[in-house]
């Protein structure tokens, strides 16, 4: 009775064990015969992804618009942008007083009038001798200012015309602070007045040797040839001055540059693929960068698309070298 | 039981009304119950967005996440806090425990989202909660074609913004439209600088300017002969022009206007979100969100009407095309399972016309099946569950069994009929025939019913996905058992009748399959009840057999249900633009556009309106639209399918792809936070030691066989401009950092400066720098801030600028930190996996103290089943046994009928192996189910040697005469259970996955278990037979 009681005892506990055994899903589970095998593969697989070349067919290239250039010499003109006004050369202007204090007789020429050296401009009665005389231009010019009415009592220490020659202007740059050692008298710049398609270009001609208290900037002067008067005095103009000229070695579009692993790299194509190679770069422009170390003239590399480049290593990076 | 059988039958008229009643009520039930494709198994959580435009991670973390996360702590029910600090995005969910109303929840979050206001600083975003929705909520996603070619993209968004979603949000079901793709209309003030500096106006200035010049005001009335007039006054700007023509400044009476400053043109919004179709073109595209508990057919419905309503008032040649459906899925689930249902209905009938040889009996029992399953609809509906895949599933399941009962109380009629006397009342037969079986169905069918108790108690996904099928086949059960108890006796005294005189009316061996049956079988079952040590090595080696396959049995969660719509997703590189994402997503949309059955391609990149997605910017989910199954050339199945389309997109440079589907997706995500089979979650401080150990991490787990698409959450690695203000430099000017920042932010990421209405749409005013003042660090350095004298400054002198890379999103989870690594288990099972992985990184990673590993996702949800079904396995083991026990007074004929258990289960074993696959939550319910027929058909057995015995036969004649006569019954039910499974096994349809380990594991443990009722039990039958002298004292 009691061996049975026991045997019955044994069947229930293998019932209940069995059954806890299969609900306990994947406790214990066998080997897979290839597993070794398919680690070894596994470890060959990681090393040869460490080697970091993205190797890409000519078509995916073009799909995916990566453009391989050859690294060679090239110019790279530095420019910094400053606003400014065009003024009137005080040089080329002619402050025309009355010699005598007197009534307007007459008034030849109106605001705006082109005038010549010695043209008469307006007839005085001098109080004194009440004899009229002539004013006259000093300058070739154009009269900007006129303080005289017919009729009117005229003092000599009046401004009956301003003329001012505007064959040249002054193009005054202002120059912050930080940017004052970069820029050097007999630089190229380019003027322009916006929105006015505007432009012309000349060399700075002097700096002003004092910063402004008020403003903390100096002034950059271009004289710039004024013909056809498109420079009108008081204009708000921006312009490029170019503060550097470099010619370098190797010079590399902006779009080649990538950031991978905190480095500075520009990928260049290998015969393992494409691999992103560190680079020091040296002066840039908004297009176009020097570089200093990295990349030697006639090495090939990719001047657009870099970005693929990367994110397919930083992919291998984070899946560990196993695609799909 | 004689008394519940003779009132029955005295009460006939009363039965068959009750009955009608419930056939009545279940019809109308069903009428009533709600449609889904699954459960939704989405956690009882409250979302919480809070959109900062333009703020870095860190800042979002450290002003918005945090003050949120704090002010959830400590709410009732809650179970925990997890949080994503992304660009511009704070997403803070807060998980309640399971079962938690969620109105309930939302109140409690939004009361303590007040506090949370308080400590956000202000202009830093205002924390909404999300829809009220789960993750089946996503119901139906269109894009606006436009055949014309003549709307932009800015004209397409806003009928979207302004007509669609409008229209779309009066639909009631309908919690909430997002939109994307495409601009959100604004009104840009595009200012330049020297412009600025010309006229010497500040950002600030012309911010506050534009404000001031754009409103209306009312001011009361004024009376007029006796009537009144509304006094309002106008000053709304309503145009372009009215903005040009602001006056910023005036200097000698000269008026500064606004364009003299600045372009104003109408423009597009900032976009964290793209939404491109085919390869060629962006799209406008919208998501309709349901409202929790609705049903989602009539949503779907309604929101389709309404569709069509809208098309019509669109402008002409603009269409609004779904792209994607739940109703689709709802309506293939459902189809999956009622086909099984409908097949399963056909087979069982007819295997009952061929074993009961006549139309009488098989129709008593075939009336079974609408019974028992009207039934269970009535209790769904007071349930509350809805028909879906799983809780039809069941039903599909039950099939087979719920005839069980009936069978074995008709056949008894029907064998006692041919036996008794001629002058006999029939309704005198009946009444003994069901007397004698009542008992042993009695506690047959309340086994079945105890061994799916343990369903009951599973929590979480796995509760939610299979608690309706317990309750489904539980209820089903309970119907089934009413019916053979209350209506069977009624019926087969109503319907069955005495076999013909020509008959021979000894036995019912003239059926002639069952004459066939019974002739094959004499010979062996007297063999074996000679030879019974033959029959325990029979029984023996089948229990070997399952020992030696059981552990080649690889295990998963739940094999993923086929929603039918393929969704690609491309991870990119975290610094990506979005124009080079689009770019890049287009190319491999075109890519897919090559495959024939592929008919379009939808691409959704980043997100929309915030409410439903989160992505950043580098993720792009493709929905690829799928020709009809039966024009598919290329592949069969949707898993071929996928592995065409990941052929044909190969590898794309600089992408991860992997596949996923709609609801799984965003099911997922709700859960874990993480997509995948397995999260790992490394926990700690340092943002960039976390992303150091979570690589090697992940390095090690690659190396893992079976690893697929392993991928360390990518935490860092987005680029920032970092300006730093050098306070000495300020002060020199006498500028306040804030002054600085306030420059900084209009000129580079723009400012809104009031509406512009058009009617009741209103449209942003964008004032911002024009691009070539802003979009270089250059440009940015030489930004000109005024000083208090009046001076201006460039940025660059006041301010250092650097780029640096930094965090993409900050994710936490209870206050911490951490960082996930996820991945998919391919090619074997995920327990065996994990384990290996859990060693392979305590020996290779090295941890600094404070870091700390978890493991997650489908995982951790198997372990937490397993641990709770170890508890309740054996209690309802318990359980059965009791049942036995009191059924059988008997330990020995109770441990008889236990030792079907085991060889079943071998049976599920091996029938799993055949098929390849693994053990799973429906495995395991497979096993369950199995459990309680087993037992069935051993009970059955063993009343009837039992009761030979009583009469006085011989032990061995006993046997074998005992096995002949319940051949009959235990064949029928063992066959009908297993054919009304076949049609869940063969079934391709969606959900089949989940349905099919259940089939096969029922039916081959039937297969086994019948053999051993048949063979074994009769033979081992005289070690566990009653004792008859005890027995009969007691009687």
């Amino acid at each position: 009775m009691l061996s049975n009681t026991l045997k019955n005892l044994i069947i229930v506990l293998g019932i209940g064990i069995g059954s806890l055994l299969l609900m306990s899903c994947g406790e214990q589970k066998a080997e897979l015969a290839t597993r070794a095998e398919a680690e070894e593969a596994h470890h060959d697989e990681a090393e040869e992804a460490h080697v970091e070349a993205v190797t890409l067919s000519p078509e995916v290239m073009e799909e995916f618009g990566i453009e391989v250039g050859t690294a060679g010499p090239g110019k790279v003109e530095i420019h910094l942008d400053l606003t400014g006004e065009i003024k009137i050369d005080p040089d080329r202007l002619a402050h025309i007083i009355p010699r005598f204090p007197g009534i307007v007789k007459e008034v030849r020429k109106k605001i705006g009038d082109e005038v010549k050296k010695g043209e008469v401009l307006a007839v005085i009665e001098s109080n004194e001798s009440l004899a009229p005389y002539e004013v006259k231009s000093l300058i070739d010019g154009v009269i900007i200012e006129m303080h005289l009415t017919r009729g009117e009592v005229i003092n000599d220490n009046t401004h009956a015309f301003i003329v001012a020659d505007l064959s040249y202007v002054w193009a005054d740059l202002t120059v912050y602070q930080k940017d004052l050692p970069r820029v050097k008298i007999g630089q190229k710049a380019i003027i322009s007045a916006s929105p006015a398609p505007v432009t012309a270009e000349g060399r700075i001609s002097y700096i002003s040797p004092v910063v402004d208290e008020a403003t903390r900037t100096a002034i950059a002067r271009v004289v710039l040839p004024n013909y056809d008067r498109q420079w009108l005095p008081g204009m708000f103009i921006t312009a490029k001055v170019i503060v550097d000229v470099i010619n370098a070695p190797v010079v590399v579009p902006k779009t080649a540059i990538e950031t991978y692993e905190d480095q500075t790299v520009v990928f260049v194509k290998t015969a393992e693929g494409f691999v992103p190679r560190p680079v020091e770069l040296g002066r840039e422009n908004d297009l176009y960068v020097e570089v200093l170390s990295g990349l030697e003239p006639g090495e090939a590399y990719v001047t657009k698309g870099g970005f693929t480049l990367k994110a397919e290593l930083m992919k291998e990076a984070f899946s560990g070298g196993h695609g799909h | 039981m004689k008394g519940i059988i003779n009132f029955v039958l005295r009460n006939r008229l009363l039965m068959l009304v009750l009955g009608v009643l419930i056939l009545a009520g279940g019809f109308y039930s069903y009428k009533q119950l709600p449609i889904d494709a699954f459960p939704d198994v989405s956690p009882s959580l409250v979302q919480v967005f809070t959109v900062t435009e333009g703020l870095a991670p860190e800042e979002i973390e450290k002003y918005v996440t945090f003050p949120v996360e704090v002010a959830m702590n400590g709410l009732p029910n809650l179970e925990r806090i997890r949080s994503v600090s992304n660009f511009g995005l704070s997403v803070v969910n807060v998980y309640f425990k399971d079962g938690t109303d969620i109105y309930f929840a939302r109140q409690l979050v939004n009361e303590r989202l007040q506090e949370a206001r308080e400590q956000i600083p202000e202009g830093f975003g205002d924390p909404q909660m999300g829809p009220i929705s789960t993750g089946m909520g996503l119901v139906l996603f269109y894009y606006l074609e436009d055949t014309t070619g003549q709307y932009s993209l800015t004209e397409l968004r806003t009928i979207q913004d302004w007509l669609i979603k409008y229209q779309l949000q009066t639909v009631p079901g309908v919690t909430e439209v997002l939109g994307i793709g495409g601009w959100e209309k604004q009104y840009h003030v595009v200012l330049d600088q020297n412009a600025l500096l010309r006229y010497d106006v500040t950002v600030n200035e012309v911010i506050e300017k534009i404000k001031a010049n754009n409103l209306n005001v009312g001011a009361q009335f004024i009376e007029k002969n006796s009537e009144e007039f509304i006094v309002r006054s106008v000053g709304l700007a309503s145009s372009i022009e009215d903005l040009e023509n602001i006056v910023i400044k005036s200097d000698d009476g000269t008026p500064i206007y606004l364009k003299q400053l600045a372009d104003i043109k109408i423009g597009g919004a900032i976009r964290r979100g793209v939404q491109t179709r085919n390869g060629v073109e962006e799209v406008v595209a919208g998501m309709v969100i349901k409202l929790y508990g609705t049903n989602s057919s009539t949503v779907i419905g309604r929101v389709e009407e309404k569709l069509k309503e809208i098309n019509k008032i669109l402008p002409p040649g603009v269409r609004i095309v779904p792209y994607y459906q739940q109703k689709t899925l709802v309506e293939a689930a459902v189809n999956t399972v009622t086909s099984a249902l409908l097949q399963g209905i056909m087979l069982v009938v007819f295997i009952l016309m061929i074993f009961m040889g006549s139309i009488r009996p098989s129709l008593v029992v075939a009336i079974s099946i609408p019974f028992s399953i009207l039934f269970a609809i009535v209790g769904m509906k007071y349930f509350g569950i809805s028909i879906n895949l799983m809780s039809f599933g069941g039903l599909a399941i039950a099939i087979g069994m719920m005839v069980d009962g009936t069978i074995v109380m008709v056949e008894n009629v029907d064998r006692m009929l041919r036996q008794s006397g001629r002058d006999e009342p029939l309704i005198h037969v009946v009444a003994r025939a069901c007397r004698e079986v009542a008992r042993p169905i009695l506690f047959a069918i309340s086994i079945i019913i105890v061994v799916f108790l343990p369903l009951f108690t599973l929590h979480g996904v796995e509760g939610k996905t299979f608690r309706p099928l317990a309750y489904t086949v539980a209820l089903a059960m309970l119907g089934s058992l009413i019916f053979a108890m209350f209506l069977a006796p009624v019926l087969s005294s109503l319907l069955m009748r005495r076999p013909k005189e020509t008959d021979n009316p000894k036995t019912s061996t003239n059926i002639w399959l069952v004459r066939k049956l019974q002739k094959a079988y004499r010979p062996i079952i007297t063999f074996f009840v000679k030879r019974r040590l033959l029959a325990v090595a029979l029984a023996v080696v089948l229990m070997l057999i399952g020992a030696i396959v059981f552990p080649q049995l690889g295990s998963e969660f739940t094999p993923t249900l086929q929603e039918g719509t393929i969704v690609l997703r491309l991870t990119m590189a975290p610094s990506i633009s979005l124009k080079e994402s689009t770019r890049i997503t287009q190319i491999v949309e075109r890519r897919v556009m090559k495959i024939p059955e592929v008919t379009g391609v939808v691409t959704r990149i980043g997100r929309g309106e915030v409410g439903a997605h989160t992505d950043p910017i580098n993720s792009a989910e493709m929905y690829i639209l799928l020709k009809p199954r039966e024009e598919w050339r290329t592949a069969k199945t949707q898993q071929e399918l996928e592995n065409v389309i990941r052929k044909e997109v190969g590898e794309i440079p600089g992408v991860l792809a992997n596949f996923t589907q709609p609801i799984q997706m965003t099911v997922d995500e709700l859960l874990e936070g993480v997509r995948a089979e397995l999260a790992i979650k490394l926990f700690g401080d340092d943002l960039e030691v976390l992303k150091e150990k979570a690589d090697e991490i992940a390095k090690v787990i690659s190396e893992i066989p079976g690893a697929a698409d392993v991928q360390a959450d990518q935490i860092t690695g987005t680029p920032q401009l970092l300006i730093k203000v050098d306070r000495h430099a300020i002060a020199r000017y006498g500028i306040n950092v804030e002054d600085v920042q306030q420059v900084i932010r209009a000129a580079v990421g723009g400012e809104t400066a009031g509406q512009i209405f058009e009617g009741v749409r209103r449209f942003d005013i964008l004032v911002r720098f024009a691009p070539e003042f802003r979009s270089t660090p250059k440009a940015i350095g030489e930004i000109l801030i005024e000083a208090p004298n009046g001076i201006h400054v460039p940025l660059s002198q006041l301010a250092t600028i650097e780029e640096i890379v930094g965090p993409r999103q900050i994710t936490r989870e209870n206050s911490q930190r951490f960082i996930t690594i996820q991945c998919n288990v391919v090619g074997r099972d995920i327990g065996s996996f994990v384990e290996e992985g859990q060693k392979a990184i305590a020996e290779k990673v090295d941890l600094p103290p404070g870091y700390m590993v978890t493991w997650g996702g489908q995982f951790r949800l198997q372990q937490e089943a397993n641990k709770r079904l170890m508890v309740v396995i054996p209690i309802t083991l318990l359980i059965v046994f009791l049942l036995l026990f009191s059924s059988f007074n008997s330990l020995k004929n109770s441990f008889l009928i236990l030792l079907n258990i085991p060889l079943a289960l071998v049976g599920g074993v091996v029938a799993l192996w055949i098929s390849g696959q693994n053990l799973s939550v429906p495995s395991s319910v497979g096993f369950i189910a199995l459990f309680g027929i087993a037992l069935e058909n051993g009970m059955v057995l063993v009343t009837y040697l039992n009761q030979l015995l009583k009469d006085g036969v011989p032990m061995d004649e006993a046997s074998v005469q005992g096995a002949m006569l319940r051949l009959r019954p235990v064949l029928m039910t063992a066959i009908t259970t297993a054919l009304g499974l076949i049609p869940l096994l063969l079934s391709h349809g969606v959900g089949s996955e989940v349905q099919r380990p259940l089939a096969t594991v029922v039916i081959g443990g039937l297969i086994t278990s019948t053999l051993l009722t048949l063979l074994v039990i009769p033979a081992i039958y005289k070690w566990f037979a009653i004792n008859i002298e005890s027995e009969r004292q007691l009687d």
